[in-house]
């Protein structure tokens, strides 16, 4: 019984595939896919302007199973110009299989506007009979005038998120081209970055795109940041990215539909050397295969530069300023009381001549150097603002070397010169509390003031108001950028605090001492 | 020729200006400081300014002082405008002048490829010394029409520690003797042969020949003073009483209370912009007063 059962079922399954392949017969429409796409990516009717080179995109695929010889021919208008060869034969074996190619062809420049029809024939041969297949499309060839009227860019989004719409959180038309420290970013998520690499910061454009027109447009966008002035392109908005020049990266590609709108993204990169202020982005629409720009939109756009250090620093210099200013008022009976009368009448009357010698003259002084040196004038001004000035602190120190006289020396300084010259501004308060803040700090530390003071030490002397003078010089600058919004070179900064910061304070702090030994002799 | 007598010495008158309390211009000041640093529209920078100079002419000052403050102010700004010609760091900028040569030996290499003068940087160089004008200008005004001792009335009214406010009463009642000891002592320099503008080391020198002298007289007039001071029960209470009382008027109180809530105000609407800016915090519902920040502030 086994063995009958057996036998049928062999029996079955031999006969089942042969009696199919009987029984299934070829339908051309059926049993293939037949497909011309002119322009590549175009559905209906395409779009051209003369002068593009164009591929045309042609697709075969068999639903048969069994053997199929196809011939395509693709028929082309006499003026236009084929780049490759209009016919071509190919097998497709089994079900499923398929065969495309793509035609490049040329569309010439004087070619007249009109619309010019395309046909491709597929003859299919299965076991000996041929089957004919035709598909027929038709591609505009616009002027350039006509095409300019079609498309038009109807909004561009900068920032933008990756697909291109934009986000209310970030100012528009605006661009964040420094970030902060990777701690600060991360700490805040203040950062928009979309890449790893630190050297560059990355956002999108959106693109917004309106077909007015009844035909299919193959378009790609790109873009270009130009200087406002001169409208040549910025290096810096296009840097070259894993070895590529940016261009390779920053574009994208769109199909538009007669009477559609569609929104894209375009990655902008900035490099570390992108300097902030007003920018002009180009947009650029080209037709697919021509490099005519059919639309061109220019919008003015501002790069923004967040310089997080001199930030910091000026908010950790006026916190520092605060602080001490609040601690004093807090426990100015204590901190008054450890002085004698004659040490605040000393150190007010340090207070007057460093008032009367420095602050008075170089009112003046201080703005004709720098109208007329520019920025070479802290060589001039340096001699009277560090030298002259801590000679007085340094001998002061020698006088009365306790801790705080520094600070009052400085309070009646701005206080004097508030008074007398109307400048309380908060960058004289800022450095000056910084600066009293750090001499008293670090005199105390180095044993220049304190229980056991030994101020005579002359080269301590010159270290610890060279490197205080330093630091508060350096908070000076950020200050004056923060606050002010005023420039300055890295190298003016650096040449500043080396020069007037470290040298002329060594100097004065040296020569100081000497002063203050002469004026303690006359004390006695 | 403006010598320090016409920047330092208060023209004393009976205008509105004048009559102001002092505490009430000093907060005025620093309400002021608060708003200039914060603004940066350049229109809205100029009518600050403005507003700040219109109360010259309330104070009717002197041509004197007018000359100072307008010497001062051309200085302040020049200076601004050179400074920020050569140090412009923002497109679009062009180059109108250059200074040293990016392949300039030395120089060019220490000033990392040369010096130009911007135009731009001489436009935004005369923006933002509006800032620096506005503060001073205002500073000038109160020192102008206030009398030190009405300042430091002021100043103890403000809660500064009694003993700060004397030491700034001696500071600037020995003021005019000190410049005068140091013109004397000047002037007896250059009779002996020395030259105070020699630059370098000679500088150092008649600095060292100045100051010597001037502070010896200090340090001698410091135990008389002292002494003298202390006669008289300096720091021999803890509480003071004073001669003259100083009383905020209506307008006084109307006029801080309008200039603290202004800068408050801006301080505020700006913070919010920036931190919008930033990335660090947007809502939807502060869109006009972004708005506000952008358009006017």
């Amino acid at each position: 019984m086994k063995n009958i059962v057996f036998f049928f079922l062999v029996l079955v399954l031999a006969i089942q595939p042969a009696a199919a392949q009987v029984k299934e017969e070829f339908e051309p429409e059926d049993m293939t896919t037949f497909m011309i796409q002119v322009p590549h990516g175009v559905e209906g009717s395409g779009l051209a302007v003369g002068g593009s080179n164009l591929s045309a995109y042609v697709f075969f695929e068999s639903y048969y199973y069994g053997n199929m010889n196809v011939t395509m021919e693709l028929d082309l208008p006499e003026s236009f110009i084929l780049q490759d060869t209009p016919v071509h034969s190919f097998s497709l074996q089994t079900e499923y299989e398929d065969w495309y190619r793509f035609v490049d062809f040329y569309v010439p420049v004087d070619l007249p506007p009109g619309i010019y029809n395309i046909t491709a024939t597929a003859v299919v041969e299965v076991e000996g009979n041929e089957h004919t297949i035709v598909r027929r499309t038709r591609l505009k060839v616009a002027s350039k005038e006509e095409i300019a009227d079609e498309i038009e860019v109807s909004g561009l989004i900068i920032p933008s998120d990756e697909d291109g719409y934009g986000d209310p959180s970030h100012p528009s038309n605006s661009l964040v081209i420094r970030e902060t420290s990777p701690a600060l970013k991360k700490l805040l998520k203040v950062t928009d970055l979309r890449i790893d690499r630190e050297e560059l910061t990355s956002t999108f454009i959106g693109v917004e795109l309106t077909n007015k027109g009844d035909s299919t447009v193959p378009v790609i966008i790109t873009y270009e940041i130009l200087d406002i002035k001169t409208r040549e392109p910025v290096k810096a908005f296009k840097p070259a990215i894993m070895g590529m020049n940016a261009d390779t990266l920053c574009y994208a590609t769109l199909t538009l539909t007669p009477g559609s709108s569609s929104l894209v993204s375009i990655p902008l990169y900035i490099s570390e050397g992108a300097m902030r202020g007003e920018y002009l982005l180009r947009v650029k629409v080209k037709l697919t295969g021509s490099d005519w720009a059919a639309v061109t939109k220019d919008q003015k756009i501002t790069a923004i530069s967040r310089k997080w250090g001199p930030i910091i620093i000026t908010l950790v210099s006026s916190l520092l300023g605060l602080t001490a200013v609040s601690f004093f008022f807090s426990r100015s009976k204590e901190i008054m009381d450890k002085f004698k009368t004659r040490n605040l009448v000393l150190i007010a009357l340090f207070g007057t001549v460093s008032f009367a010698a420095i602050n008075l003259p170089m009112t003046i002084l201080w703005e004709l150097s720098h109208a007329l040196f520019g920025p070479f004038s802290f060589l001039f001004t340096g001699l009277f603002y560090e030298i002259l000035l801590y000679m007085l602190i340094a001998s002061l120190v020698v006088l009365i070397p306790k801790p705080g006289v520094v600070s009052l020396f400085m309070m009646v300084r701005f206080l004097l010169g508030g008074f007398i010259t109307g400048s309380f501004t908060p960058i004289t308060f800022i450095t000056l509390s910084l600066s009293a803040v750090l001499l008293e700090v670090m005199m105390y530390a180095a044993g220049i003031t304190g229980k056991n003071p030994d101020p005579e030490n002359r080269f301590m002397m010159g270290v610890v108001c060279g490197i205080a003078d330093m630091t508060s010089g350096y908070a000076s600058f950020s200050v004056w950028m923060v606050l002010y919004r005023l420039f300055y070179s890295d190298w003016y900064i650096m040449a500043n605090i080396l020069i007037d910061g470290f040298l002329y304070t060594f100097i004065g702090a040296w020569f100081g001492i000497s002063l203050g030994n002469r004026l303690k002799k006359v004390a006695e | 020729m403006i010598g320090a007598r016409s920047i330092a010495e208060p023209t004393i008158k009976d205008t509105i200006v004048h009559r102001t309390d002092p505490r009430a211009k000093i907060l005025i000041l620093i309400s002021t400081a608060f708003v200039a640093v914060t603004l940066d529209n350049p229109e809205t920078m100029l009518l600050l300014f403005l507003t700040i100079l219109s109360g010259f002419a309330l104070a009717r000052m002197p041509a004197i002082k007018l000359k100072t403050l307008a010497f001062l102010l051309i200085l302040l700004i020049w200076g601004t405008i050179y400074s920020q010609a050569l140090f412009y760091s923002q497109l679009p900028r062009t180059v109108i002048f250059t200074i040293i040569q990016p392949d300039f030996p030395v120089l060019g290499w220490l000033t990392n490829g040369g010096l130009f003068v911007y135009e731009e940087g001489l436009h935004h160089g005369a923006i933002q010394g509006l800032r620096s004008a506005s503060i001073l200008s205002l500073g000038l005004l109160i020192c102008w029409t206030t009398d030190s001792r009405d300042m430091l009335n002021g100043l103890v009214g403000l809660r500064v520690p009694y003993s700060v406010a004397f030491m700034l009463v001696t500071a600037v009642r020995f003021l005019p003797i000190i410049i005068t000891e140091v013109a004397t002592v000047i002037t007896v320099q250059r009779l002996r042969g020395f030259n105070p503008k020699r630059f370098g080391s000679g500088i150092i020198k008649t600095s060292l020949n100045i100051l010597t002298p001037t502070l010896s007289n200090c340090v001698r007039r410091t135990g008389t003073l002292a002494v003298s001071i202390q006669s008289r029960a300096f720091r021999a209470n803890p509480s003071r009483t004073y001669l003259k009382k100083l009383k905020f008027s209506e307008l006084d109180k109307v006029m801080v209370t309008a200039c603290i809530f202004a800068a408050i105000s801006i301080v505020i609407i700006k913070l919010l912009y920036n931190m919008y800016t930033s990335g660090i915090y947007y809502t939807s519902g502060l869109r006009p007063v972004y708005a506000i920040a952008r358009g006017y502030l």
